[in-house]
Parts: structure tokens; sequence; C-alpha cells
């Protein structure tokens, strides 16, 4: 099948989906509200929103309820695409459910390892299961870190985990990076039969993915978990779309982060850098997904009737969630709204 | 062929035989249990001041309900576990609870058989996983197995180096190979498997925590290599296999010795799931039971043709240290609800089943169920008239009824099927044909009007009948009101004759009618509105609190019209019965014209065969919901009422009993 037989009707639906997204002067409007049931209210009463929201009461609903939502809302309108395709292109957006899975696994390990009872978690963990099978119950229910592993068996994060029950490795930090790394390594060994343009654009998306994560990894773990550059190097992703091994290694052995900002710059990823130190440190998440932002947009006018556009509505959709989440946080530790607007992907 | 004569047993004797008294109730499957302190409270319950009865006489006054609650999961646990340890099928056996036994002691060897069993299952574990060690070692040391003729003691032994035996992945064996100048180890790639790498490395003790940090980062699995054992990997592996072997003597041992328990106590075992169950049952049914300081009071329900066995078997077991009380329950007024029995010929029983879907017959009301089949049957078969068919419906009853054992859904539909060849024959209907039978009665489809009358009549008569029934009903009830006065009474009886021949002479006859029986009329219906004053002035019982304001008045006038409305509503009502016959000849006809206008032979066979289908399951349903809507309706709302309890005595409820 050509490509237009194949995402015509796909991107008309996707056109019709992203019409929900709130819209710049919603975001602005938000900011401006002075308590979180104000803002529920506004969402609440916002035309996009208003369905899926009108069974809260927005004096007592909780950011846990409103992520729960959200992120509810984000599986059913994936799952609405997934009807679009077939075969292989079904699988690779189940795929896309594996990166919100493991995030919301590394929340549920933290909170674990925190000791907090399944009552005392205020994080939504709707995403559970969702692309590994497993019973979300189940693992919720798990009392150690040991107890989540072997409550993942059976599913592919299972062989990347086992290692780790030793006695000596089973904490947190080394929980999350097994799974990050099981994650690349999962995108990376899959086999599927789609179209050469769609790899290719894949290849070009996730390897500009795993470059800028490589560099935020190697700069965070230089400067704040004084991390040996050998382990550095291990736990970079094995990929990249301008970063090679070589790049990588000489990143990881850099003396200080001076030699590493020129070595980005070369790159092109300089941009990561600018300004002062301190605010690298604070920003360099949201540069990244500002940075994926408009890298989506830019590669779906370039290559329109391809995957990337339903990449593209998927992450968006995520930015979209993440800024509300965020605005709501900020409102409820009284930031200024300056200030929590500098927090925002999709709001400049 | 009705409702069964209960009477009520009371079991009184000392708390010690409660659980066996109890056992034997529930072994004996007749006692239909109450509550003590129901019966005991209640005005007809009577104690004869003998000398036997003192004791029993002193407690009375003080009986508390029977409250310990005891849990048996541990039991059950443990009776499970057993059972499947040694593959025993949990059944449910006589011969264990007949015989005389304390339940605790019973238990309580049950425990002891568990510990035992206990011990010997953790050693089999125990050596089970150790020889799950030493299959990894022998796998381990294959790797190994590039140092020839080593001893692997001198390697695993080193004084200023560690070596280690690891497995990572393809992928991060390529970070490590890329990276080595940064490495203080000495790398040795051993094997690929899969997508794993197994690698030997040695590194200086004091690096070794370094290099622990890079493996770690690498999500590496250590693979364990034994320290004890010198010699070559040949000579260890030898070694290893023959621990293995012995572990495995040792492992077929003490499987042996479980078997040996197995032989010694299987008996028990068996014993403990009947004990068990009954335990369960005992201990649920002494909520219905009273006790005082020494005594235990119980009673129940019995069937009368069982009440002799009962008592015979107490007596049997337990001489004379029981009192046994057997009363009649005719006494109206002791607040204790009779439960039903009904026993019916086995032409009808299976009836009881869609009577009771309505309603249990109350333990003084007349049952219907003999009423209900034989006017089922009719009404089924004259809807659905067709030999053919019929027979379909008779074998598979017969089938549903003695091979599949669904005795009330086969015996009902081998009943209606029967009474439905029947009608057959005299409709002449043969699989919807009505050209290879000569209509023995009457031909439906040809005599139109002759079928919608004769099913009206039909319905008269079912109708007069239910008055009679309801009259009867009520004067057992000894309810005069409702007998002579009601609705549904001996007026309501006689209304309807002058209505019906009021109907016919105007409508039929064409004659008008004398104005007496206009006046006869009225007259019954003012009999009618006023029937709980006259019954009251009639039994000189002013004691009810009636309220004879406007309202009643309105109700009892509506109740009048709606009357009116019923009776001629219920009569058309029985129109259904001979449409449907028609309607079962006509949807042949439909397929039959279907068929003839397909040119292939087969196809019309097909036709054929796919409407008969049809009619089989489809006109068939509807007709037996009809006929069901007709006896529900327009005759149960007459007669009956349903509101008894039906009757259930103590028994283990399991399907392998016995």
């Amino acid at each position: 099948m050509d490509k237009f037989t194949v995402y015509a009707a796909l991107n008309t639906k996707i056109r019709v989906l992203s019409k929900e997204f709130l819209n710049k002067e919603d975001y602005l409007n938000l900011l401006e509200k002075k308590s979180v049931a104000d803002a529920s209210l506004y969402l609440k009463e916002n035309l996009s929103y208003r369905s899926l929201l009108k069974d809260i009461n927005p004096d007592s609903v909780s950011r846990r309820d409103l992520e729960d939502i959200l992120k509810n809302n984000m599986i059913e309108n994936i799952d609405k695409l997934i009807h679009y395709f077939r075969d292989d292109y079904k699988k690779l957006i189940r795929f896309l459910y594996m990166k919100y899975e493991i995030e919301d696994l590394k929340v549920l390990a933290r909170s674990i390892f925190n000791n907090k009872g399944p009552g005392e978690i205020n994080q939504s963990f709707t995403f559970l299961g969702k692309y590994s099978q497993v019973d979300p119950e189940k693992l919720i229910k798990s009392g150690s870190i040991r107890d989540l592993i072997y409550s993942l068996e059976g599913s592919e994060f299972f062989e990347f985990l086992i290692p780790l029950i030793d006695g000596k490795r089973e904490n947190l930090f080394r929980f999350e990076m097994a799974l990050d790394m099981g994650y690349y390594s999962i995108i990376q060994s899959r086999k599927l039969r789609i179209s050469a343009r769609d790899r290719e654009l894949l290849k070009k998306w996730e390897g500009m993915l795993a470059d800028l994560f490589n560099i935020q990894w190697i700069y965070r773990g230089k400067k704040f978990y004084n991390l040996a550059p050998e382990e550095l190097l291990n736990y970079t992703i094995n990929f990249g779309d301008r970063l090679s091994f070589e790049d990588r290694k000489k990143m990881c052995y850099a003396k200080n982060t001076e030699k590493l900002f020129k070595i980005t710059n070369d790159l092109t990823y300089g941009f990561l850098f600018k300004g002062e130190e301190i605010s690298t440190d604070i920003y360099m998440e949201r540069r990244i997904n500002r940075y994926m932002y408009y890298k989506l947009k830019d590669l779906s006018n370039k290559s329109p009737f391809s995957i990337i556009q339903t990449i593209e509505y998927v992450w968006l959709l995520e930015f979209e969630v993440r800024d509300i989440i965020s605005i709501i946080e900020s409102i409820r530790y009284d930031l200024p709204s300056e200030e929590a607007r500098k927090f925002l992907v999709k709001v400049a | 062929m009705s409702v069964e004569k209960m009477q009520i047993m009371g079991i009184i004797g000392k708390k010690i035989f409660l659980d066996k008294v109890l056992r034997l109730v529930i072994f004996n499957k007749s006692m239909h249990m109450i509550n003590a302190l129901a019966r005991v409270n209640s005005t007809d319950f009577f104690l004869a001041p003998t000398e036997k009865n003192i004791e029993a006489l002193e407690e009375e006054p003080f009986l508390k309900p029977c409250s310990q609650k005891r849990d048996f999961n541990k039991d059950e646990e443990i009776v499970k576990l057993l059972q499947n340890l040694f593959n025993i099928e949990p059944q449910i056996k006589r011969e264990f609870l007949g015989q005389d036994y304390n339940y605790d002691d019973f238990m309580e060897q049950f425990y002891d058989i568990h510990e035992k069993v206990q011990v010997v299952s953790t050693r089999i574990a125990e050596r089970s996983s150790a020889i799950e060690k030493k299959r990894e070692y022998i796998d381990n040391l294959k790797y190994l197995s590039v140092f020839h003729n080593l001893d692997i003691s001198r390697l695993t032994h080193m004084k200023y180096l560690v070596l280690r035996l690891i497995r990572i992945s393809r992928e991060n064996y390529d970070k490590l190979k890329k990276n080595y100048e940064n490495i203080p180890a000495v790398i040795l790639k051993v094997a690929i498997e899969g997508k794993y790498v197994i690698v030997v490395s040695i590194t200086p003790e004091t690096l070794e925590e370094t290099l622990e940090k890079i493996f770690t980062s690498l999500n590496y699995t250590i693979l364990p290599i034994p320290k004890e054992l010198g010699g070559t990997v040949g000579e260890i592996t030898e070694e290893l296999v023959k621990d293995i072997e012995k572990d495995q003597e040792e492992i077929d041992k003490l499987k042996q010795s479980l078997e040996d328990y197995k032989e010694k106590y299987k008996e028990e075992l068996k014993k403990g799931y009947s004990r068990l169950e009954m335990e369960k049952r005992v201990e649920a049914l002494k909520t219905e039971i009273a006790v005082g300081e020494k005594l235990f009071f119980m009673f129940g329900f019995v069937p009368l043709n069982d009440v002799s066995q009962l008592k015979n078997e107490m007596e049997k077991y337990f001489g004379d240290q029981l009192i046994i009380l057997i009363d009649e329950v005719n006494k109206t007024g002791s607040g204790i609800t009779p439960p039903t029995k009904l026993s019916n010929l086995k032409l009808f029983s299976p009836f009881e089943t869609l009577v009771k879907m309505y309603g249990t017959p109350d333990y003084r009301e007349k049952d219907p169920t003999v009423f209900f089949g034989l006017t089922y049957m009719i009404l089924f078969g004259a809807m659905f008239g067709d030999v053919g068919q019929g027979m379909v419906f008779f074998i598979i009853g017969i089938i549903l009824e003695f091979i599949l054992k669904k005795g009330n859904m086969g015996g009902i539909l081998s009943r209606i099927g029967l009474s439905s060849i029947i009608f057959g024959f005299l409709y002449g209907s043969v699989f919807g044909s009505e050209e290879i039978l000569p209509a023995l009665l009457v031909n439906p489809m040809e005599n139109i009007n002759t079928m919608l009358i004769s099913s009206v009549v039909l319905g008269i008569v079912l109708i007069l009948s239910s008055y009679t029934y309801n009259i009867i009903n009520s004067s057992y009830e000894k309810n005069v009101e409702e007998c002579l006065l009601g609705r549904n009474g001996l007026v309501g009886f006689f209304f309807y004759l002058l209505l019906l021949y009021t109907i016919y002479q105007i409508f039929v006859a064409h004659q008008s009618i004398s104005p007496v029986y206009m006046i006869l009329m009225i007259g019954l219906l003012i009999l009618m509105l006023f029937k709980v004053q006259l019954s009251n002035r009639v039994l000189h019982s002013n004691d009810l609190n009636m309220d004879f304001s406007m309202n009643y008045y309105i109700e009892e006038g509506f109740g009048i019209i709606e009357t009116l409305l019923a009776m001629l509503s219920n009569t058309i009502s029985f129109l259904r019965v001979g449409a449907f016959a028609l309607n079962h000849v006509g949807l042949y006809i439909a397929f039959l014209t279907l068929s003839q206008m397909i040119n292939s032979s087969w196809g019309s066979w097909t036709i054929l065969v796919l409407g008969n289908i049809i009619i089989l399951t489809l006109e068939a349903l509807i007709v037996f919901i009809q006929a069901l809507r007709l006896e529900y309706y327009e005759m149960f709302t007459k007669y009956y009422r349903g509101d008894g309890i039906d009757y259930a005595p103590v028994r283990i409820n399991n399907k392998i009993f016995f």
C-alpha cells in the first residue's frame, strides 16, 4: 500500500484530535489561576476537557486524580489511533507505551524504596502493564524492589532486571538504570516490517533523542553523581544520530565541563549549555523538550504522510499533560506565573 | 398427591451428645431445622411435667442461642495440603461418618501426620535445591574447560588476583571491548550464548572494587563456580555428578518414606475430608440450636412418613438419654410456618418446578401442581399440536431426563411433547403438513371460527375451575370472607356465570334479558363491595382495625371495576389458544410456499427442514411462554397465593454424597 492510503485517514483523525489541545491563551489563563480548584474549574469549563472532567469536583480534586484522568485520556486517544494501523505498525504504537510504562515503573520503585504504602502513593500509575501486560495490582502490591522485579517476571523487562538480584545491587539507582538500558536495548533490537521511509524517520528521531539524553546523562553523571568515566560510558544509549561511540567516549573522559561544552558545541547541541551554568542545571530538561517539540514539527512538515505525525501527536499529548501538571504544581507551591512559564514546553 | 404432612420433632439432650445428634440428623436427611428459641417461645410449646423432663423444664426459661463459632480454615488448609500431596480424591463417604469419633481428637492426629510429612518434604526441597546448585556449577565449569589440565582451585584461590566468571549482553560486551584500554582487568571471552557473552576476568585485588562498579554498569550476572573443590574441570565435574547421584538417592529414599506414610495413613486421610465437611455443616447448624446449662434443645419439621425412622435411629444410638418430642402442626397460630414438601404422581411432579417459579404453596394451601400440570399440557398441546414435532420434544425430553439427568427440564419437555402428539392426531398434523394424517377431530385451518370459539369455551371452563379451586382453598383456610364474598369466591363465581349468560342472550341469541338478572348482578356487586362489613357482622369479629372511610370505598369501587374488566379480558385472553393453533399451520404454509418457489428439490427440502427447525425452536418457545402466561396470569391470580417455604432438610451439600 502506498503511503497516502495508509496515512490519509489517520492524518485526518490526528488533525481532529489535535483540535482538543489547549491553545496559548488557555495556557496563559491557566497560569493566572490562584488555586488548584480554580485551575481545575477552568479546565472543566474549557471545551476540550469538558467531557473528560465532567465528573470531578474542582474543590476537592487532587493533582493525582487530575494526572490519572489526563493520562487515561492519553491512553484512550492513542488507542483510537491504533485502529488505523495494521500488523507491525500496531506493535510500533505499542512500543510508544513502553516509554510511559517505564516512567511509571520508576516512580513506583521510588515510592516502594521510600517505604510508602499503596495508600500513601500520590502518583498515578496509569501506564503500568500497558506494554508489559503485567497486572498493575500485582506490581503496586510489591513490598520491595526485589518483589517488584519478581512481579515483572514474564515481561520483556525481566531479563534486564534479574541480574540485579544478588544482594548488593537491588537499589533504586541500579533498578532505574537497568530499566532504561533495557528500554533502549529493546527498541534497538526490535524488528519491524515497516516502510523504508518510516524506518529512516524513526531512526533519525530516536537517534536524536538518544543524543540528547546521552549528553544530559553524561553532564549530570559528571557533575552530580561523580561516576567513573567507564561507568558513565557503559550507561550511555548505544546508538545515536550525530553522536558516535567515539564521541560519547570522548565526552565521558572529558576532564571538566568546559571540555564537555566544547565537544557538544561541535556537534551542534551547544544550545543545551547556553547561559550560566546554574540555568543549565535547571533548564536542561526543558531545553531538550523544547528542542524536540520544534524538531517534531519540523520533521512532520518535511515528511507529511508518514509515521512521524503519529509520534508527533503522542509527544504533544505528553507535553500537554506535563505542562498542565507543572502549572498545577506551581500554583500549589505559589510559584509566580512568570517563573512557572519557564518550565512549560508548549508555551514559551 | 399434595402437600406432605409434617410433624415438629424436638430433641433435648446433654450437650456432650450435641455433635453426634447433629451428625445423625444430617445423615438422616429428613429434618427441616427451625430456630429452637423461636419454637420454645411459641404459644403451643409444651413440655410434659414428668420426672424425665425435670432437668429440661428447669433450664427451659434460661436458654441462650448456641453461639460458639469455630474456624475451620486451618483444618481445611491441612486437609487440602495432604490431599494434594498424596493425590487423594476428596470424597464424602457414609462409612467414615457413621463411626463413633471425636472430631478434635481425630484432627489432632491429622496435625501430627502433617508435621511428620512436612519434615520430609522440607528435606526433599533442600536436596533438590542442592542438586540444582551443583548442576549450575557443572554448567559453569564447562566455560573454564579452556584451561585444559589446570587445577581450577589454583585459579579460585589466587593470593593477589581475583577471578570471576560473568555473563553480560553482547551489546554491553561491545562497549567493554571498545573501551578496553581503560578497564583495569584482563578480560577473556570464553563463549557466546544467544544474546549473551560469557567472560572471565582477572584483576588485582586492589582494583576489584573499581571493576565491580564497571561490571555493575554493564548489568552483569555472576556465574558461580565451586571454590571448595580442587582438580581439573573434568575431575571436579565428575565429583559433582557423583554428589548429585547421592542426593538423588537420598531424595528417592525420602519419597519412598512419603509413600509409606501414604500407605499407613491412607484411610485416615480419606476420612479427613468427609469428617471436616460434616463438622462444618454441624457447626453451621448450631446457629439454630438453643443451649442451657447442661442441655441443648433443637427442633425441626419432619415429614410424617420419616418421623418414626428418625426417632428409631435416635433411640438406637442414644437409648433413653434424649428427650424426643413429637408435636402436630395442625394447631394454627404457632408463629412458625411449616415447610412445604410436595409429593405428586410421577406424571405431574416435573411441573412442580414451574409452580415453584411462581411461589411455593403454603403448607395449608392445596397443592395446585396436578391442576396446573393437566391444564398446562392441554394448553400447550392445543397451541402446538403436531405429531412429528411433539415426538421430537418427547425424545429430547426422555434423553434429558434419563441420560443427562436433567429431571425437571426433561420431564416437562417429554410431557408437553406427549400432549403435542395427542393434539397432533386430533388436528392431523405431522411436521406442519396436514396431508399425511387425517384429522381425528378438527382441521384448524378449515374451521377457524370453531377453533377460536372452542378456545374461549376452554377458557371459560378453566376460569370456572379456578373459581372452584379458590373456593375450596379458602374453605380449607376457614377464610369465610374470601370463600363466599370475595371477588374470586362464590359471589364472583355466580356473577361470572350471570355475566356470561347475559352476553350470550344479547349477542348470540339476540334476546332481551329479564331485569331480574340485572338486579341479581348488581346485588352481587354490592355484596362484593361490603364484604368486610358483612363478614364482620356474621362472624362477630369487630376487632379488625379496618378503616371504613371514603378511601376504602374508592379502593373497593375501583376493585370492582377492575374485576369486571378482568373477567372479560381473562376470557378473551384464551383466544390465543386458538390463534396459536392456527399460527402453527400458517407458519408451515409460509415455509411450504417458499420451498415450492425453489426449483431444485434439494433446495425446497432444505427450506422445509429449516422451517421446521424454526417452528420447533421459536414457535415452541413462544407457545411455552404463552401457556405459562395463561396459567400464571389468568388462573393462578384467582386461586393461588404461593407464599410457603420450601422444605429444605439438613444434609451435606455435596454431589458425591455416598
